[in-house]
C-alpha cells in the first residue's frame, strides 16, 4: 500500500520559482543597468537620461497601434467566420496579404512608397502600418477564440430571442474574451517590440533616441547594451502582467 | 379572440443533411395548452423537428406556422417570434461567465428591456418556483446538472413564452438527478403551458401528455393520447420501440 499524504509536502508552483528564468532575468537585469550607471556614469548614466523620452514615444506608438489593431481584428475575426461569402473573404484576403508581407516592408510602402499620394506624419505612418499588420494576426486571434466557444452557447442565446450581434456581444465575446486574452497579450509584447521598427522612419521611439544618442558619441557598445536592457526590462515587466491576468481571468465564478 | 387555432401548425415538413432525409413530409399541429411528448428511437428525427420549431434547425419545404407567424416568411422578425417559445436543451447550455441571476435577467433585460429591479423580481420568482432560490449569486459550474437544469428552464419561462420546448431535457443527468427536473415540467404543464417534449421518460409522458407522437425515419409513424398508446399501439415499429424501452 502507498501512503497518500494530504499534498503538504509537494511545494506549490508559485514557491518553486523563487530562481524562476522571469526572475533571473528581471533581477540581473536591473542590477547590470544600475551597475553600469553608478560605476561609468559616462556615457552610461548620460544614455539613460537620453533614453525616457523614446520610451514614450513607443508605449504611444504601441498603445495607438493596438488600439486600432484590436479593433481592426475584431472586425477581422468577425469576417472570418462570416457566413456572408464577400465579407468572408475580404477578411481572408487582408489576412493573407498582410502576413505574407514583412512588417518593415509595409512601413517603407506605407511612409515612403505611398508618400507619393498623401505625406503621412511619420508618427501617423507607423501607427497605421503597426495596426493593419497586427490588425491581421489579432483577427486570427478573436477568429480562433470565437469558435472555441461550443455551438450551444449560440443556440441557447438565439432561441432566447437574441440576434446574432446580440449573442456575440452578450454570450460569445465575453466569454471568448478568456482564451482570446493570453495570445492578445502576445501579440502586445511583439507589437511593442517591434514597433523599434518605426525607428527607421523619423519617429523618436526609444531605438531612434539610442542611434542619435550613439552617432554624437560614437558609444556604439554603451548605447545598445543600454537599449537592449532597457527594451528586456519593459517586455519582462508586460509579460509577468499578462501571465497575472491569465490567472486571474481563468475561470468563472467568485475570486 | 378564443384560442382556436393551433399555436404550432407544420404542413409537410421535409429537411435534409446532405442526402440523409431527417424529417420527411411531417404535418402536426399543437394547440394551445396542449402537451405533446415525441419519442422514438434515436436518430429517428424528432429532436430535429423540434428545432425547427423556432428555426434552430432550417426547412428545406414545408411550412411552420407558430403563434400565427408563417416561421419563413421573412416579413416575420423571427427573434421577435423566439421571444415567446422558450426552448430547453439536452446540454443546459447556460451562459458559464455570468451567476444563476445573470442568467435569468440577461434576456428580459436587453431584449424586453426590463429594469434590473423588475427583471431581478422576474428571476427570483422564477428560481424559487424552480426550488433554487438559494443559488442566485452561483455560477453555473457550482451547481449539480439537476440544478443547472432548472436553471435553463426558469431561464427559458423569463422571458414569458407562450411555448415551451424541450430537447431530452433529462438525457444528460444523473439518474437522481431526473426526478428533480420532471417535477419542475409537471408543474410547468399543471400550470397550462404548451409544451413540446423529446424525451425518453416514460412516466412523464403517462402522466403529463395529452398525446404521444412515436417518430421513427424522420416520419410520423403514431399519434395516441398515452393510455390508447401505451396500451394498444398498432405500429409494429413503434410496438418494438415501446417492448425495448419499457
Amino acid at each position: 500500500m502507498i501512503e497518500v499524504s494530504d499534498g503538504a509536502a509537494i511545494p506549490r508552483r508559485k514557491d518553486a520559482g523563487l530562481f524562476s528564468a522571469w526572475r533571473i532575468s528581471f533581477a540581473g537585469a536591473i542590477l547590470i543597468l544600475v551597475y553600469l550607471a553608478v560605476s561609468q556614469p559616462d556615457p552610461y548614466y548620460e544614455i539613460l537620461r537620453f533614453i525616457p523620452d523614446g520610451i514614450l514615444v513607443t508605449f504611444q506608438v504601441t498603445i495607438c497601434s493596438i488600439f486600432f489593431a484590436l479593433i481592426l481584428g475584431l472586425i477581422t475575426g468577425l469576417g472570418r467566420i462570416s457566413r456572408n461569402r464577400i465579407v468572408n473573404s475580404a477578411a481572408s484576403i487582408y489576412v493573407e496579404v498582410v502576413r505574407g508581407i514583412p512588417l518593415l516592408v509595409q512601413l517603407f510602402y506605407i511612409y515612403y512608397a505611398l508618400g507619393r499620394f498623401v505625406r503621412l506624419p511619420d508618427m501617423v505612418a507607423a501607427v497605421i502600418a503597426m495596426s493593419i499588420c497586427y490588425g491581421a494576426y489579432m483577427g486570427e486571434v478573436f477568429r480562433a477564440g470565437i469558435e472555441s466557444i461550443h455551438k450551444g452557447q449560440t443556440e441557447a442565446a438565439r432561441s432566447l430571442g437574441f440576434n446574432q450581434a446580440q449573442t456575440m456581444r452578450y454570450v460569445i465575446i465575453p466569454q471568448a474574451w478568456r482564451t482570446i486574452l493570453p495570445p492578445v497579450g502576445n501579440e502586445f509584447i511583439a507589437l511593442l517590440k517591434d514597433t523599434s521598427l518605426v525607428s527607421i522612419l523619423a519617429v523618436a521611439d526609444i531605438l531612434r533616441r539610442g542611434r542619435e544618442f550613439a552617432a554624437e558619441s560614437f558609444a556604439y557598445f554603451e548605447t545598445y547594451t543600454v537599449i537592449a536592457l532597457v527594451y528586456l526590462i519593459i517586455t519582462l515587466i508586460l509579460s509577468k502582467l499578462v501571465s497575472h491576468l491569465e490567472e486571474r481571468y481563468n475561470h468563472y465564478g467568485p475570486g | 379572440m378564443a384560442q382556436v387555432d393551433p399555436i404550432i401548425v407544420m404542413e409537410s415538413v421535409c429537411k435534409f443533411f446532405g442526402s440523409l432525409r431527417a424529417l420527411n413530409n411531417v404535418s402536426m399541429s399543437v394547440q394551445s395548452g396542449e402537451k405533446v411528448v415525441i419519442i422514438g428511437p434515436s436518430g429517428s428525427g424528432k429532436s430535429t423537428l423540434l428545432r425547427t420549431i423556432n428555426r434552430l434547425e432550417e426547412i428545406d419545404s414545408g411550412r411552420i406556422i407558430v403563434n400565427g407567424f408563417d416561421l419563413h416568411d421573412r416579413r416575420n422578425d423571427i427573434n421577435k417570434i423566439r421571444m415567446e417559445v422558450g426552448m430547453v436543451f439536452q446540454s443546459f447550455n447556460l451562459f458559464p461567465h455570468k451567476t444563476v441571476l445573470q442568467n435569468l435577467t440577461l434576456a428580459p433585460m436587453k431584449l424586453k428591456k426590463l429594469s434590473r429591479g423588475e427583471a431581478e423580481s422576474v428571476a427570483q420568482e422564477l428560481l424559487e418556483k424552480v426550488g433554487i432560490q438559494d443559488k442566485a449569486a452561483a455560477y453555473p459550474s457550482q451547481l449539480s446538472g439537476g440544478q443547472q437544469q432548472r436553471v435553463a428552464i426558469a431561464r427559458a419561462l423569463a422571458m414569458n413564452p407562450k411555448i415551451m420546448l424541450f430537447d431530452e431535457p433529462t438525457s444528460a443527468l444523473d439518474p437522481e438527478m431526473i426526478g428533480e427536473v420532471l417535477d419542475v415540467m409537471v408543474n410547468l404543464a399543471r400550470e397550462g403551458m404548451t409544451m413540446v417534449v423529446v424525451t425518453h421518460e416514460m412516466g412523464f409522458a403517462r402522466e403529463v401528455a395529452d398525446r404521444v407522437v412515436f417518430m421513427d425515419i424522420g416520419e410520423i409513424l403514431e399519434e395516441a393520447p398515452p393510455g390508447q398508446f401505451f396500451q394498444e399501439c398498432s405500429h409494429p415499429r413503434a410496438q418494438r420501440f415501446l417492448s425495448q424501452i419499457l
